[in-house]
């Protein structure tokens, strides 16, 4: 491993950004990774910060069943995201539609028939602990060794 | 709109500020907006469509998924709508927990409103200070119903669990400590000179206003419109509940009226821990045809659901009402209007609490 790859390597592992995104959702994710801001959980302690910009964003956050109103837009949202990215998906609804997913309802789930997804968090809806592990092992697992891996 | 406009401003709907994807279309001169338009549909999942036709122990957990923040107020709503149409009667004990689980419902929501404002004022502090306190109530709402969110606790003729004997000591004990915390919080809110510059005399909804926007909840409380379905609802009566009210009709007043709200909560949930009447928490019955209209408070207004279900308790025609519309309405008609700048434009939005969810589901 060459000597810069481990200097962005280090500062990376300090320095991730998170945008979310609910693609129609009941909103009880939604609260769940804001509770993730709270002093309890601090988020910010393992150097994540949550700023919902997509241009400076490394992770973001799919929250929801994929409604037909986002058709055009999570696309151009995910190519604003600068390189390295990954998506993460977060409830049941955007990995499978969770009870959204019935004939006659208005949602196009999976949210990975759209955008890459690297990891998803299966709960109605998850503990914020558990979004908080999901981030931080995709911090390891996607953004460790990014230039090399990607030459 | 036909005005004479400089800038076209969108905001929306990725927000740094919006926790839900809404669009608020804002038309400016200088700094000044003369009109503003909220544009929906990215949460439009035909919830009401799935309902039909499907059996209420369906329809119960779809009904607390039309919105997450409020999940309680529409599952005890939907099953007291089911109750009236089939003659169920609920134990006392039952309907004393009912009010306890809504409450701590209403807390979590309030304090999460008020949050959201602070951090949108740019007041962080304050806002992780009320963050701090909303995982306390959500202890105690995990603590009663076994989940934090969507807790499926109201059923037909009762409540799922009881309350232990040193979970309501717990309770009591956290909900001094929670009081204790709040009036520090509250006052800081109160007294602050910063906060007070951006939440004073800004989103001004005037009673008259309110009324023809049809406002509810506490945006219209703010108002001085003493409009509260909970003085309807016989628990409620029982216990003695009249509705908290403020009278200086800005974004200012609204945020102390969810304060107010949260105390009286408290209050109210002490009541009720108090002279908890002994006895079952689950009576029986049978869901029967009929068709009913049932009103209840959300955290956010007024809730009502019309049902109509046949003789095998299924449901056949379902309309859901939730408030988050009159809100969104009388704050893209009559609060953001006249706003000094743009800055101020979030933070009135979200001074009425929309939930974009609830609004289209």
């Amino acid at each position: 491993m060459s000597i810069l790859q481990t200097i962005k390597d280090k500062v990376r592992s300090r320095s991730i950004h998170v945008a979310y995104v609910d693609v129609g959702s009941c909103n009880g994710c939604d609260i769940e990774v804001l509770a993730c801001l709270a002093p309890r959980y601090d988020i910010e302690q393992y150097g994540i910060f949550v700023h919902n910009n997509p241009r400076e964003a490394d992770v973001l956050l799919v929250i929801g069943a994929y409604t037909h109103g986002w058709e055009e837009k999570l696309g151009p949202l995910w190519e604003k995201i600068p390189e390295p990215k990954a998506a993460i998906a977060i409830g049941n609804c955007p990995i499978s539609g969770c009870c959204f997913n019935r004939r006659g309802s208005y949602v196009d789930p999976p949210v990975s028939k759209h955008i890459p997804i690297a990891a998803e968090v299966p709960g109605c809806p998850p503990r914020p602990t558990e979004i908080l592990n999901a981030i931080l092992s995709v911090r390891d697992a996607v953004f460790a060794n990014w230039e090399e891996n990607h030459s | 709109m036909k005005h004479t406009v400089d800038v076209n401003i969108p905001l929306g709907p990725v927000h740094p500020c919006f926790k839900e994807p809404a669009r608020v279309k804002c038309e400016t001169k200088g700094e000044r907006v003369i009109a503003a338009e909220v544009e929906l549909g990215y949460m439009k999942k035909g919830i009401e469509r799935i309902m039909k036709g499907r059996p209420w122990q369906e329809v119960m957990f779809l009904a607390e998924r039309v919105c997450g923040i409020c999940s309680v107020i529409h599952n005890m709503v939907f099953i007291e709508a089911i109750e009236q149409v089939s003659g169920i009667s609920v134990p006392p004990r039952a309907a004393y927990l009912r009010v306890v689980a809504n409450e701590l419902d209403r807390m979590q929501s309030h304090l999460l409103a008020n949050f959201s404002y602070c951090y949108t004022i740019e007041h962080e502090t304050l806002g992780m200070y009320l963050l701090d306190l909303r995982e306390q109530v959500m202890d105690l709402l995990e603590r009663l119903t076994g989940a934090r969110v969507t807790c499926a606790y109201i059923i037909p003729g009762g409540v799922r669990f009881d309350i232990h004997v040193e979970d309501r000591a717990f309770m009591l004990e956290s909900l001094a400590r929670i009081e204790n915390d709040l009036v520090r919080y509250a006052g800081m809110f109160e007294s602050g000179p910063m906060i007070a510059l951006r939440s004073r005399g800004i989103g001004i909804l005037t009673p008259e206003a309110a009324e023809r926007a049809h406002a509810v909840g506490p945006t219209a409380r703010g108002s001085g419109i003493a409009v509260d379905r909970r003085t309807e609802h016989p628990t409620y009566r029982k216990l003695g509940f009249t509705p908290m009210v403020r009278n200086s009709c800005d974004n200012y007043a609204r945020i102390m009226v969810r304060f107010d709200e949260v105390f009286q909560s408290i209050r109210l949930i002490r009541a009720c821990l108090n002279d908890l009447p002994a006895g079952i928490i689950r009576g029986g019955g049978t869901c029967s045809a009929g068709t009913t209209r049932y009103s209840g408070e959300a955290p956010r207004g007024e809730l009502t659901y019309s049902i109509t279900t046949d003789e095998y308790g299924r449901i056949a025609e379902i309309q859901i009402q939730t408030p988050s519309i009159m809100n969104i309405e009388a704050c893209c008609h009559e609060m953001i209007i006249g706003v000094d700048s743009v800055a101020d434009v979030t933070s009135t939005f979200v001074s009425a609490d929309p939930c974009i969810a609830c609004t289209e589901r």
